[in-house]
């Protein structure tokens, strides 16, 4: 019963110690912007593929 | 009137900006208010992935259409709009973008899920009707079971929210093929999208529309050319009156949408349901009492939900949703609830309240965030927008035989009334006499006039206005501008038209000085 | 050739708005009705007891005045026509009736109202705005109508106390279509190998007939229609190409001269202020209003590009195939007045329709509305009608 409290005890706060790793994570993305510098790097690579893209381009 | 509350991290919003494309970091706004943002960004990102980036379908349009790329700065546009803002204010206009946010998802996701170049779903196509940009979608509200989409929404206005420079590539390829330079730039990026095979193909039948000028009507001749001559969707074209004030012409915009209708039902074997219109239409009377409730407000000292929140949004709500979607209802109660509770404590939107502006004219569309800066800098309250002031009209929702016939002529007052052309089109008194009735209302000191280049309606008004607020002793302070090229005009070229008239003419200096010069020529 | 006897005669009527005859006419106490735009219905302008003025301001050299009242974003036509009403060009006018044919003729409109600039002294001048259908079809005929009721001629009845019966009304269509045949008979001297009439010559009779009142116009222009029929061609054609002139307002015949000058023949004119559609008779029957039958007419035969319908919109390329055709055209030039919209999209579109499709050679231009300094423009027509000439050397197509 003791061990099966402590699993629990442990679940749980590997559980806090997971949801607050995301947080500080996804916190840290949110604060220093790291998504839009992120994507702001992917901005070229797709404008290379948009430029390869085959076209039918007429009026 | 200096706000008496201290709002933290408030002070040097010019700190933020870099060169480049983003800024450096997403701003301190205090705890409770950061934790609040950061938690609409982790459920806007969720959304994205949710409706757009787990399907298959929309990373491979992604990767087709290259207005697809403007769609990575969608939490950026966010934080442009959220700048400086804190409390109800900021809640306020997270309720309104994010709900925005998760329409336009929805709306790439069922174009790419019709378009025959993408996941090519015959029978979902079969179901949508391609509407134009300038659609006043009240339109559709009698089609609950069809999906009315417009590509354009999702090619070029959007897009150029995001990214200030997403509709320069078409602009480019449609003055290639001959277009001259000095039309209005949105119809042209259209076209361009057209030429540059760059539109989703999808639909069962489009209808297009004369709503907001002589450019826009033009253009859909060069989607016509594509969309039916080559994909064979049919199209109508719905004609609506110029001169919607006149009694005289109201018979004719009311059979135009008998015909649309008649013709929507044609091609899809769909047939109009009274009910659903009557429900939708309470939905566009309650948008309509939400929005006369606000503006009520921001005729009081303590204005609420103005700025570029109130134009984005009605412009969304009033045009694109015009009572189709339930969520949007909930939104306005939402609104207006925070908006009640902040009027109440007094709650100021920045650090400081100098001048109460009317924004009239078309705004620039790359740099709509820039009543926020208004603000923020000059302390210069946007209390309302042109845009903002469409029909406050209650139309008809209740289901009787008279409501019905009735029903036909709100939809026709509706599209008559759209956004912007309800005072570009329709004789001077609806752009250049009701101004200054509304300056009146509003108890404003100021008005900022959106001189977009390309907009013959509004140019043409140019001496007037000038001759106007001189005799009614108004600082008018022109904004030019071209809409969809910052080429033209830069954003802080916008902002420098501010910066010398508050200071030689007002001989004032800016709240916030770190956001007098900003260099986000290069930014989305 | 020999020279016109009454070319002078029409060039001067072409100087002023104010000419001699908008003076005679006014003096024999004929009221006159200012218009701009094609789309408004002329035999209803001219009925009896009126005569109809369509506003020009050709060679307007400064138009500061306007460009403070309009920017300088708008088309210089609609900047020279507000520079000339204010500058009091017009005051000769009793009444303007103006459709919303484009955003820029509404605003000029409405400036020439809100500015007084022509009815200062005149208590019975009035300005009206109409809208005017943008699709041809029923819908779009009933709005015509009633606007013409309302717009024209109840206006023109109360104010003015004019007859605007349906016999009045066809006794006037009567009379526009004597106009009509006169000056396509002479337009159709332009159709031979050795055509006796020049572009610029029938532009300016062309344009006579829009700016001076027309009842004083008939016998001149039967005169010079008697003369052509015994003109003699010059021996070896002076020029080079014959080509078809489409596109926006030109107002003015000088624009014509340019092109020519350049070894082009203007074989057809396709423009506003031009004779296609314009002079087209109105072919009325006893079975129905006449009223209906004018709008009916206007409307289906309209070529503005502000008509958005499928079949308006294919319809002005098959009708600039057709009049190539007749005329003979080598080429097509598709022009427009900077600035204006309508016609921006109609040259790219048309151009490349009629190049690619059609198979005409075609030049698009966009040019200013003065023609003075446009060594530019001169250099590019020249261009074009040097191609159009190698590819009749080397026997090309079209």
């Amino acid at each position: 019963m003791k061990s099966v409290g402590k699993t629990l005890c442990i679940v749980f706060l590997k559980l806090i110690a997971t949801v607050c790793c995301l947080f500080v994570v996804t916190f840290a993305a949110y604060f220093f912007n790291l998504d839009m510098k992120l994507t702001a790097k992917m901005e070229p690579i797709l404008f290379h593929f948009y430029d390869k893209v085959k076209r039918d381009q007429h009026l | 009137m200096k706000n008496p509350e201290k709002r933290i991290g408030a002070d040097h919003l010019g700190s933020l900006y870099t060169d480049g494309r983003v800024r450096r970091r997403r701003e301190w706004r205090g705890v409770p208010d950061t934790l609040y943002d950061y938690s609409r960004w982790l459920h806007n990102w969720v959304t994205i992935f949710r409706v757009v980036l787990s399907k298959p379908r929309n990373i491979k349009a992604l990767f087709r259409y290259r207005w697809m790329a403007n769609y990575l700065a969608v939490p950026m546009m966010v934080d442009r709009h959220t700048q400086g803002l804190r409390g109800e204010h900021l809640r306020i206009c997270h309720v309104e973008q994010d709900l925005i946010i998760e329409d336009v998802a929805k709306l790439l996701d069922k174009l790419f899920r019709g378009d025959r170049r993408i996941d090519n779903d015959k029978d979902f196509s079969d179901k949508v009707v391609l509407v134009d940009e300038n659609e006043m979608q009240s339109l559709m509200m009698g089609f609950p079971t069809l999906v009315p989409l417009s590509r354009e929404i999702a090619s070029t206005y959007i897009p150029v929210l995001l990214n200030q420079r997403a509709a320069l590539h078409y602009i480019d390829i449609a003055q290639e093929y001959g277009l001259a330079g000095d039309v209005c730039p949105m119809p042209e990026a259209e076209a361009g999208v057209s030429i540059d095979d760059d539109a989703p193909v999808l639909g069962k039948c489009a209808v297009q529309c004369n709503t907001t000028c002589d450019g826009s009507l033009m253009g859909n001749s060069v989607i016509f050319k594509r969309l039916e001559l080559e994909d064979g969707i049919p199209i109508f074209q719905l004609a609506t009156p110029l001169r919607h004030q006149e009694p005289d012409v109201q018979e004719y915009a009311a059979q135009e949408i008998r015909n649309a209708i008649a013709f929507i039902e044609e091609h899809t074997g769909e047939k109009w349901d009274w009910t659903h219109y009557f429900e939708c239409a309470k939905r566009v009377n309650y948008a309509t009492k939400c929005r006369m409730e606000w503006l009520d407000m921001n005729k009081t000292q303590y204005p609420q939900v103005f700025g570029s929140n109130l134009a984005l949004y009605t412009e969304t709500n009033y045009m694109a949703i015009s009572g189709r979607v339930a969520a949007f209802q909930d939104a306005d109660r939402k609104i207006t609830a925070l908006a009640e509770r902040a009027y109440q404590k007094k709650k100021m939107a920045s650090n400081e309240y100098r001048h109460r502006a009317i924004v009239w004219g078309v705004q620039s569309h790359y740099y709509m965030d820039f009543l926020v800066w208004l603000l923020n800098c000059w302390g210069i309250v946007p209390l309302t927008d042109m845009l903002s002031m469409v029909s406050t009209k209650m139309i008809a929702d209740t289901d009787t035989p008279e409501n019905r016939e009735q029903a036909i002529y709100d939809i026709a007052w509706l599209t008559e009334n759209m956004i912007m052309r309800n005072r570009t089109h329709g004789g001077y008194k609806v752009l250049l006499d009701e101004l200054w009735e509304i300056v009146e209302e509003f108890n404003a000191d100021m008005v900022i006039l959106w001189e977009h280049m390309s907009c013959k309606a509004l140019d043409g008004m140019h001496g007037l206005f000038e001759e106007r607020a001189r005799e009614k002793g108004i600082h008018l302070v022109w904004v030019s501008h071209d809409l969809f090229d910052p080429r033209v005009i830069s954003r802080q070229g916008v902002r420098d038209q501010i910066n010398s008239y508050m200071r030689t003419v007002m001989q004032e200096e800016p709240v916030d000085p770190s956001l007098e010069e900003l260099n986000d020529a290069e930014s989305w | 050739m020999k020279d016109l006897k009454y070319l002078q005669y029409f060039e001067d009527l072409l100087q002023d708005a104010n000419n001699d005859l908008v003076q005679q006419a006014r003096n024999d106490g004929k009221k006159c009705v200012a218009y701009i735009c094609e789309n408004t219905p002329e035999p209803l302008l001219n009925l009896e007891g009126l005569f109809s003025s369509r506003l020009r301001a050709p060679r307007t050299s400064s138009m500061e005045m306007a460009t403070y009242y309009l920017t300088s974003f708008l088309c210089e036509y609609s900047r020279a026509l507000l520079e000339r009403a204010i500058e009091g060009g017009y005051n000769f006018a009793d009444c303007l009736i103006t459709p919303d044919g484009c955003s820029m003729i509404n605003r000029v409109a409405e400036n020439m109202e809100l500015l007084h600039t022509m009815d200062e002294g005149k208590p019975n001048f009035f300005y009206e705005h109409m809208e005017i259908p943008m699709k041809a079809d029923d819908n779009g005929l009933n709005l015509y109508v009633l606007q013409c009721k309302n717009h024209i001629l109840k206006p023109l009845q109360d104010k003015f106390g004019i007859d605007v019966s349906d016999a009045s009304i066809r006794r006037a269509v009567q009379e526009h279509n004597r106009i009509c045949r006169l000056v396509r008979a002479i337009g159709d001297f332009r159709k031979g190998e050795k055509p006796t009439l020049t572009g610029y010559e029938y532009s300016v009779i062309t344009l006579a007939t829009y700016a001076a009142p027309k009842y004083l116009l008939v016998d001149k222009l039967e005169e010079t229609l008697e003369e052509l029929k015994t003109r003699q061609p010059d021996p070896i054609n002076n020029f080079r190409a014959r080509v078809l002139l489409v596109g926006s307002e030109i107002d003015d015949p000088d624009f014509v001269k340019l092109v020519e000058s350049t070894g082009a023949f203007v074989c057809a004119d396709r423009y506003c202020y031009g004779s296609f559609p314009g002079r087209d008779e109105i072919v009325l029957t006893e079975d129905e209003d006449a009223l209906i039958q004018i709008c009916r007419q206007y409307m289906m035969r309209g070529q503005c590009p502000r008509y958005m319908n499928q079949q308006k919109i294919l319809g002005r390329r098959s009708y600039v195939d057709q009049l190539a055709k007749e005329y003979g055209a080598d080429g097509i030039i598709y022009e427009q007045i900077k600035f204006c919209d309508p016609w921006a999209y109609e040259r790219m579109v048309g151009s490349h329709v009629m190049h690619d499709e059609y198979g005409y050679p075609v030049l698009s231009i966009d040019r200013p509305y003065s023609t003075s300094g446009t060594g530019q423009l001169r250099t590019r027509i020249q261009a074009f009608i040097e191609s159009i000439e190698i590819k009749k050397i080397h026997g090309g197509d079209k």
